[in-house]
């Protein structure tokens, strides 16, 4: 993973008055890892986005009952009345625990194929922009341009109605989106990268230009990227609890933290319980993320720290 | 300038264009339309009229130009949910409501979010400062649904003080000029954007507060008053131009959320009814107003920040 020009800008300086280095020579990554862990709030937040990972793998393990399985005799329970369900059941009598276990799979799945996605359209697609500049340049931009103008909402809720709804369904409807932000980052670092020295010194050297894609641009826009990414799942993970809350996501026996918070609407002056946990499972999983996403930026990027 | 300014106009003109046809050859290329059979149950006749009224029987080309022609002087149709009025009567009444959300939503944010950040910026590690910012990070992160749930079931059911939902029907003082059912969601939907304006708001005075020239200024023996006004401030707030551009159009479209959640009858909620039911006119002319208030705004906030900042060039980020 070492990329050799960035370590040489990083490490102690090669001076030969002294042979002696003080400090271990370390790479990019692994300063990147020990200023990551340095920072409370960053593993505040991988330590959640692990959590809600483990639910999310091992719901089948994990969850008391499977997320479909209604008791018609125990409906809109509260926490604590029946110790069976000890967060309650929802308005058909489904243990609302289980849901909530399941309801992490949905998101996390969710989130992070969205994010998949996008990387793999939007890292060609803006990495050729960038690269090649020109007309691709000009096609790739006004692409970014005119669904920039489109309102990322407003275009899943229509492709939804056309198309119905479902899981896929709602990871398609975000992907079509959520691929702008990663192209034009991309197209940026490229942008700028293809000018540095270093680029030109590789070029001179005679490397190809495979060589320099791969080599060169692509590890250094890789920091960026990830950072993206990491904001990026969660935003995902919001698009989708939003269509389902609206009741056009996730279809039913599905479980969704966004679709719980939407039905418990209905009941909220009795049913506290069915609007309060999905709710707080959104926001942790936000946090979590956020967390995550703040604390990767800055390991990777120490010039924005202060 | 002028230039400058003609060529954007030209580009959004085109960007409206291509949102244009793409929303509506989405629609139309799906199999389906708003008089299917468990839609609306019509005679084979009665639907035929309709279609023909409606100019469905056209090809989707010809309705395309026919719809884009008449949008251009202000006719956007009749919707099909609604024959009785028109679209623009429709989303007149349904945006009123929902730019007001919005206009109160703006007062509040960047009247409590500028002063909230200078504060902060002025006690720079103190405990105010950490509230703020703690405050700020929940309105980052948090959606809108998620605060609007919470501050319902913890200040509508648990305390019982304000009203569940609704706009303008309970709780109103004085011929409506307050309403009780105002607060929550104005407040939840404000959260964000205040976030936002509190950050940058913050971390702008504190850049400025170390500069040279308020050094000067302070040395020179100005108080802190005059200091503050005519230094720190005047210059701080310059950037907020670009931090307001975003955030206008979005408060002004309202949240679909929000308007979910509280039972506001706005033009987002309506939206989402008007995509299921194919009602097309609806459907592009909500789109058409969003995407030209996105443009006018971005431009416009362009433009102010070049007059409030002449260090500022334009189309200088054009060239990269």
């Amino acid at each position: 993973m070492t990329s050799t020009t960035t370590s040489g800008n990083m490490g102690a300086p090669n001076n030969p008055a002294a042979p002696v280095s003080l400090r271990k020579h370390r790479t990019l990554w692994q300063d990147a890892v020990r200023r990551f862990f340095n920072n409370r709030l960053a593993i505040l937040g991988l330590i959640i986005v692990v959590i809600f990972l483990f639910l999310a793998i091992f719901a089948d393990f994990l969850a008391p009952y499977p997320y479909d399985k209604a008791d018609f005799t125990a409906v809109r329970l509260l926490p604590g009345v029946n110790p069976k369900y000890p967060l309650g059941t929802d308005e058909i009598g489904r243990d609302y625990l289980s849901r909530l276990i399941y309801g992490a799979r949905t998101s996390m799945t969710v989130g992070i194929t969205i994010q998949f996605i996008a990387l793999l359209i939007g890292v060609p697609l803006g990495g050729l922009a960038g690269y090649l500049g020109g007309a691709v340049d000009f096609v790739v931009s006004r692409i970014i341009d005119v669904m920039t103008a489109f309102p990322g909402l407003i275009f899943s809720i229509l492709v939804i109605s056309l198309f119905g709804g479902g899981m896929w369904m709602v990871i398609f409807a975000l992907s079509i989106t959520s691929w702008i932000g990663i192209a034009r980052l991309t197209r940026a670092q490229i942008l700028s990268l293809r000018e540095k020295e270093y680029i030109e010194a590789a070029r001179c050297l005679g490397v190809t230009q495979r060589g320099i894609i791969f080599r060169h641009l692509i590890p250094n826009s890789l920091s960026p990227l990830l950072v993206a990414v990491s904001f990026g799942i969660p935003a995902a993970i919001f698009g989708e609890a939003g269509l389902s809350f609206l009741g056009i996501g996730i279809n039913d026996p599905i479980a969704s933290w966004g679709k719980m918070v939407g039905v418990s609407g209905a009941y909220v002056r009795v049913s506290w319980h069915m609007a309060l946990f999905p709710t707080l499972a959104i926001a942790l999983a936000m946090l979590g993320f956020s967390f995550l996403g703040d604390g990767l930026r800055d390991a990777l990027d120490p010039k924005l720290t202060r | 300038m002028t230039r400058y300014i003609i060529g954007r106009f030209v580009s959004l003109f085109f960007v409206i264009i291509a949102v244009s046809m793409i929303t509506f050859s989405l629609m139309h290329a799906v199999p389906g339309g708003p008089f299917d059979e468990e839609k609306q149950p019509l005679p084979p006749a009665a639907k035929a009229n309709v279609l023909r009224k409606y100019g469905l029987d056209q090809p989707v080309w010809k309705q395309y130009v026919l719809y884009m022609s008449n949008a251009v002087r202000f006719d956007f149709g009749i919707p099909y949910q609604r024959p009785t009025s028109t679209v623009a009567e429709l989303i007149r009444n349904t945006w009123g409501i929902t730019a007001q959300v919005g206009l109160m939503t703006i007062l509040l944010a960047f009247g409590l979010g500028i002063p909230l950040g200078i504060i902060a910026a002025y006690n720079q590690n103190s405990w105010i400062d950490t509230i703020v910012t703690f405050m700020s990070m929940l309105g980052f992160i948090m959606p809108s649904f998620v605060l609007g749930t919470l501050a319902i079931l913890f200040f509508g059911v648990y305390l019982g003080w304000l009203p569940l939902g609704g706009w303008g029907d309970t709780g109103c003082l004085v011929d409506r000029y307050f309403c009780a059912d105002w607060i929550m969601p104005v407040t939840a939907y404000a959260l964000a954007p205040l976030a936002i304006i509190a950050r940058y708001t913050r971390s702008s005075v504190i850049d400025y507060l170390n500069s040279d020239f308020v050094r000067t200024a302070r040395a020179k023996g100005l108080g802190e008053r005059t200091v503050m006004l005519r230094h720190v401030l005047r210059n701080a707030l310059i950037p907020m131009v670009t931090v307001m551009g975003p955030i206008i159009p979005d408060l002004m479209t309202g949240s679909i959320f929000i308007e979910s959640i509280f039972r506001i009858p706005g033009l987002g909620k309506y939206f989402v009814t008007s995509t299921f039911n194919r009602d097309y006119p609806m459907v592009m002319a909500t789109v058409l107003l969003i995407a030209l208030l996105w443009g006018l705004v971005y431009l416009a906030t362009d433009i102010l920040y070049t007059r409030l900042d002449p260090r500022v060039r334009l189309g200088a980020q054009e060239g990269q």
